[in-house]
């Protein structure tokens, strides 16, 4: 571990240097930072900022890397995450450490002293007192609580993150630079994809350096391929490169292809653990076309949790293409950049062709804007810094027809209905996808879905926040979709009862480049009015919403009006009988008309009863139900909802299964 | 220093009075005031024998509804009635509905000859077969039963007691407690008529002596606490008084130290409060004092929005109980205090006014368009100033000049002065 020298030398700097830049001006002597250093000093930029974010993170990493890599070849992903706890002695017999037993006690932070243990005995004496008196009481025992162990700060935990897809796979020298180098990536371009920086498995690796000082392993193997990739590295921070302990090819015998990565770093599962089931849970309902294994193993067995979030559809979304840019969204440097990396020859094509629209009149009559300076035969190479600006300058104040949302690649609503549907059995959804918006030349789209009711959904709003299909989990207080659901929208005239039903609110953007706040990418700001107005268009879901809450009502309302039939007519039957009481007994006619006293004398000797009343409201009751449902039939037409496919999973062949036959059909029991 | 302690001391001593008690040298002595307040029951003595005005009288009761206080025998009779021609109609297979007098402010009137709000004649019908109403339906049978069993027992239970018979169906006590009015309509009796009280909430004290239930109560020898007025204005007969006035009280510390420093002994009068918005039991049994003793009403209430407002739910009626305004309103109140003019006329320091909030200020606005306010150019003024000033202070603001400065001096010069709206 070298950070120490570096916080030795100027600690103030080093807690302030938040820019990126690598140079770091000191008094005396000039000296460069890697980024990769500025990295493992700012790791909670890139969430790493304890272990048990550390943990979540990594396990996010590695997840969307893997769906990344396996809808970049049009697979179905299939993502297994495992997550291993490691004690501290087989941790340290894996880094050829040997257990010392504590010989000075006293040296320890968890050292209980004489006065401390008095009062731990004094203290679990009164325990055991109540508790045997709630036990003579009859009282529900409460278990006693186990010792809380106090965790110094040498009793860390280790864990092994290992995550296998079935993606592309890397090839086989790009393996060391690809996870040893920071900020090198393959998805700078300018392009919807869940990771962007090229940060993530690195920041994995640069994490598990600082806290566990193990190498990542990686396999992979591509398509086409006779062999695996295995490469087994660590990264020298200062230096920002690859350090190779084995890189070797070895036989691939189940011919798979995508990547196998394993990396020990340190964590704590006890506090994260909801948040990183959360994280599968809700990545399962934005990509329900891959399947995920998740699985926990701890020395304690009762401790392990393994979920299988099955295949839903097979039905995957486009892959998002590679888009120009806008330009709007361009800026000085990135102009430069575009020029110097153009193989265009001349200004005309260059506007043509490197960026989205501008058609070649329209490219004609902007160099004619841009002055005498320019014009269409100009290399583009020989601009000077001027005439750059000068271009900057027009694209900034020259009107451009909005970027399309074509290169964008939305879950869909069809995706998005069934996650939603799968993971949360809602009683109702209603899901609407906005058309394409545009933030600084930035095409973005709003997907929502709206659910209600549901298994282990709690009552009010439930928030399930997506940025480019991925899950966002912290931060929500302050995201704009939040904010939206809270404040803007009125969900009483939605007919339902914000603090009551179970709602669940599925906001998903997606964009080429999602304005995150903050360092994380946890949270999208409320200030960007595009993209508020744009969420609050789950009002366009009322009109279905309300439909669906006038289906369900049409299938409970018989129901409903059945329910109170006993009630009603109870009360009106204790009436009667009480006045045909009076009437009998004390002769007193009151003055009621003679057909009323009829009635009130059919009471008395049992022709009318109240199971007489309760029928007869019954069958109104149905009449009434068939004329609102033919009703409710003429106006809304026999039209329903567009029929879905069922997806069924495939099997795997080799099932034994007992066939049962009827002319009709076949029942097949799998064994 | 020490000298200078004592100059001051010295000089506290000589006009203490006035430093402590602004105004009390202006007080004349208390059988001035006396006078004065015997000229004004007089008057209203004279003033109430004309007839007051009902909606027949003004050709209204077509348009209007008004409900009465009906015999325990007429509503038993009446709810009998009602349910023989719902049987009737659920034999001929129609099932059956309610037809609900609408009690919403679309459906609300103020009548400026009456002083009152009354309701219009607008109704919704209530069927059972439908979703929407079913639940409310329901309950409307089930309180008619409940009502029913009350008459047949002769019997009052409170509203709590009605709520409970079945939870389950009514699931809370604002249903329940909404169709109970509903069912005052429909019968067209009072809810008291239906033997339905709410808890005790106003009490009482002073120069009054009346029957409760046969008992007679005293109440100048009820404590400091007075008498509780009771749920059910039946009960209470045979009020006597050598009171001059009324003196409503909003709030309950007021009313304690009045209460406490025998203000009624001093200026024979009856002190009333409901602490805070009046429930139907204070407002019946202070039209009753008013009706049958002929006083005059004078109301001390905060100087904010919603003192005036419980000075008109006295006054004119509250909305949801407006068609029984005819029994529940006091006619002829008048606004001795605080009002906004005094915090300047009596001093009031800075530190005892509050700053009024947006709220205060919107309700204070909606107020001004109120029509029981508008008929009186009196008020009208003085929550304009409230307005514009954006203060406001309550009745203890009064105790910055000591705590017994309200009964000592203020309402003493109040009365003097015959500043009353």
């Amino acid at each position: 571990m070298d950070s120490g020298e570096s916080s030795e030398e100027s600690p103030a700097q080093a807690k302030k240097g938040k820019s990126k830049t690598p140079r770091k001006p000191k008094a005396s002597v000039l000296k460069q930072k890697s980024p990769a250093e500025f990295f493992a000093e700012n790791k909670n930029i890139a969430g790493f900022d304890n272990p048990g974010k550390s943990l979540y993170t990594t396990v996010r990493e590695l997840v969307e890397n893997a769906l990344d890599s396996a809808e970049s070849i049009a697979e179905l992903p299939f993502v297994e995450v495992t997550i291993e706890e490691i004690n501290r002695t087989a941790f340290n017999s894996m880094i050829g450490l040997i257990d010392r037993e504590r010989i000075d006690e006293a040296l320890y932070g968890d050292f209980e002293t004489a006065k401390a243990r008095e009062k731990r005995l004094a203290k679990e004496a009164r325990f055991q007192e109540t508790q045997a008196k709630n036990a003579a009481l009859g009282k529900k025992v409460k278990e006693p609580t186990s010792g809380k162990a106090i965790k110094g700060r040498g009793e860390a935990s280790f864990y092994r993150v290992t995550c296998k897809d079935n993606g592309r796979g890397m090839p086989h020298d790009d393996i060391p630079n690809m996870f040893g180098r920071v900020l090198s990536g393959t998805k700078y371009g300018l392009k919807q994809t869940r990771g962007k920086f090229g940060l993530g498995a690195k920041m994995a690796l640069i994490w598990s350096k600082m806290s566990t000082g193990l190498p990542i392993e990686i396999s992979s193997s591509m398509k086409n391929q006779n062999y695996t990739s295995f490469c087994r590295l660590d990264i020298d921070i200062h230096r920002n490169i690859p350090h190779i302990h084995l890189h070797e090819k070895r036989d691939d015998k189940e011919h798979w292809h995508g990547a196998e990565i394993q990396v020990v770093i340190e964590g704590n599962w006890t506090t994260y653990r909801s948040k990183i089931l959360h994280y599968m849970r809700q990545m399962a309902v934005i990509t329900p076309y891959a399947q995920f294994m998740f699985r926990f193993i701890s020395n304690t067995s009762d401790k392990n949790v393994s979920i299988r979030f099955a295949r839903r559809t097979d039905v995957m979304p486009a892959v998002p293409l590679e888009t120009k840019y806008h330009p709007s969204a361009v800026d000085l440097l990135l102009i430069k950049r575009l020029i110097g990396e153009t193989s265009k020859l001349n200004l005309l094509q260059f506007l043509q062709h490197e960026f989205v629209n501008i058609g070649k009149s329209h490219a004609e009559r902007l160099i004619g804007e841009m002055g005498p300076d320019f014009s269409s035969k100009t290399p583009v190479k020989s601009l000077t810094s001027q005439q750059i600006v000068r271009i900057h300058q027009l694209f900034r104040q020259a009107k451009f027809d909005d970027p399309s949302g074509d290169c964008l690649s939305p879950a869909g609503e069809y995706n998005l209905r069934l996650g939603i549907i799968k993971e949360l059995n809602p009683d109702m959804v209603a899901t609407y996808t906005a058309s394409a918006q545009v933030f600084e030349g930035h095409p973005f789209i709003v997907e929502a879905g709206v659910s209600l009711g549901g298994k282990d959904v709690k009552q009010g709003l439930n928030i399930f926040r997506f940025a480019n299909r991925i899950p966002l989990l912290f931060e929500q207080g302050a995201d704009v979709v939040t904010r939206t659901a809270m404040k803007r929208i009125n969900w009483n005239s939605y007919k339902i009862n914000q603090t009551q039903d179970k709602i669940g609110v599925f906001v998903s953007i997606v964009s080429t480049k999602i304005p995150f706040k903050g360092t994380g990418k946890e949270y999208i700001g409320d200030d960007i009015s595009e993209i508020a107005s744009a969420v609050k268009c789950c009002t366009q879901l009322k009109s279905k919403i309300v439909k669906r809450i006038q289906a369900r009502e049409q299938q409970e309302r018989k129901r409903n009006l059945s329910k109170y039939i006993a009630d009603a007519t109870g009360a009106i039957y204790g009436i009667l009988k009480e006045a045909s009481q009076l009437h009998a007994n004390k002769k007193k006619r009151l003055e009621i008309k003679d057909e009323d006293a009829e009635l009130l004398q059919k009471v008395s000797s049992r022709l009318i009863t109240k199971e007489i009343l309760s029928e007869k409201l019954a069958q109104h009751v149905e009449q009434v139900d068939y004329e609102m449902a033919m009703e409710y039939a003429t106006q809304s037409g026999v039209r329903e909802e567009p029929r879905e496919d069922i997806y069924l999973q495939s099997l795997e062949p080799q099932m034994n299964f007992v066939d049962f036959h009827s002319p009709v059909f076949v029942f097949r029991l799998f064994q | 220093m020490a000298e200078k302690r004592k100059r001051r001391r010295a000089d506290s001593d000589s006009d203490d009075e006035s430093v402590r008690l602004p105004f009390k040298n202006r007080l004349k002595p208390d059988a001035a005031i006396l006078s004065i307040l015997k000229t004004l029951t007089e008057a209203t003595k004279s003033a109430s024998t004309s007839k007051t005005l009902t909606l027949s009288d003004l050709d209204l009761s077509s348009t209007c509804r008004e409900v009465t206080d009906l015999a325990l025998s007429s509503v038993q009779t009446e709810i009998q009635t009602l349910a023989i021609s719902l049987a009737k109609s659920i034999l001929a297979g129609n099932g059956f509905s309610f037809s609900v007098p609408s009690r919403a402010a679309t459906n609300q009137l103020y009548v400026p000859e009456l002083d009152r709000i009354v309701l219009k004649d607008k109704s919704s019908i209530r069927p059972y077969a439908s979703v929407s109403t079913v639940r409310k339906t329901t309950i409307t049978t089930r309180i008619l039963s409940l009502i029913h069993q009350l008459s047949l027992k002769n019997i009052h239970v409170t509203k709590r007691d009605l709520f409970y018979t079945d939870v389950k169906l009514f699931q809370d006590q604002t249903q329940s407690d909404a169709v109970l009015d509903d069912v005052s309509c429909i019968l067209g009796c009072t809810r008291s008529s239906l033997n339905v009280v709410a808890a005790e909430k106003g009490v009482v004290v002073g120069r009054l002596i009346f029957s409760d239930n046969g008992d007679m109560i005293d109440c100048t020898k009820m404590g400091i606490g007075g008498k509780a007025i009771p749920p059910n204005i039946d009960r209470v007969g045979d009020m006597q008084s050598d009171a001059l006035f009324i003196l409503l009280v909003e709030k309950d510390a007021a009313y304690m130290r009045l209460a406490e420093d025998r203000f009624y002994n001093r200026f024979p009068c009856i002190i009333v409060t409901a602490k805070g918005q009046p429930d139907v039991a204070t407002r019946l049994f202070l039209r009753k004092m008013k009706m049958e003793l002929k006083l005059p009403v004078l109301a001390l209430v905060d100087s904010d929005p919603y003192g005036l407002k419980i000075l008109s739910v006295y006054g004119c009626g509250s909305k949801n109980m407006s068609y029984d305004s005819a029994n529940l309103t006091t006619p002829d109140i008048k606004w001795l205090g605080i009002r906004p003019s005094d915090l300047d006329k009596y001093k009031i320091p800075e530190q005892c006014r509050l700053a009024m909030t947006e709220q205060d200020i919107k309700t204070g606005k909606d107020l001004l368009e109120e029509d029981f306010v508008k008929k009186n150019p009196g008020w009208v003024e003085e929550l304009n100033l409230m307005v514009k000033t954006k203060q406001k202070a309550e009745i203890q603001a009064l105790s910055t000049f000591g705590f017994q400065y309200l009964s000592e001096v203020y309402l003493p010069l109040k009365l003097q002065q015959q500043d009353w709206l």
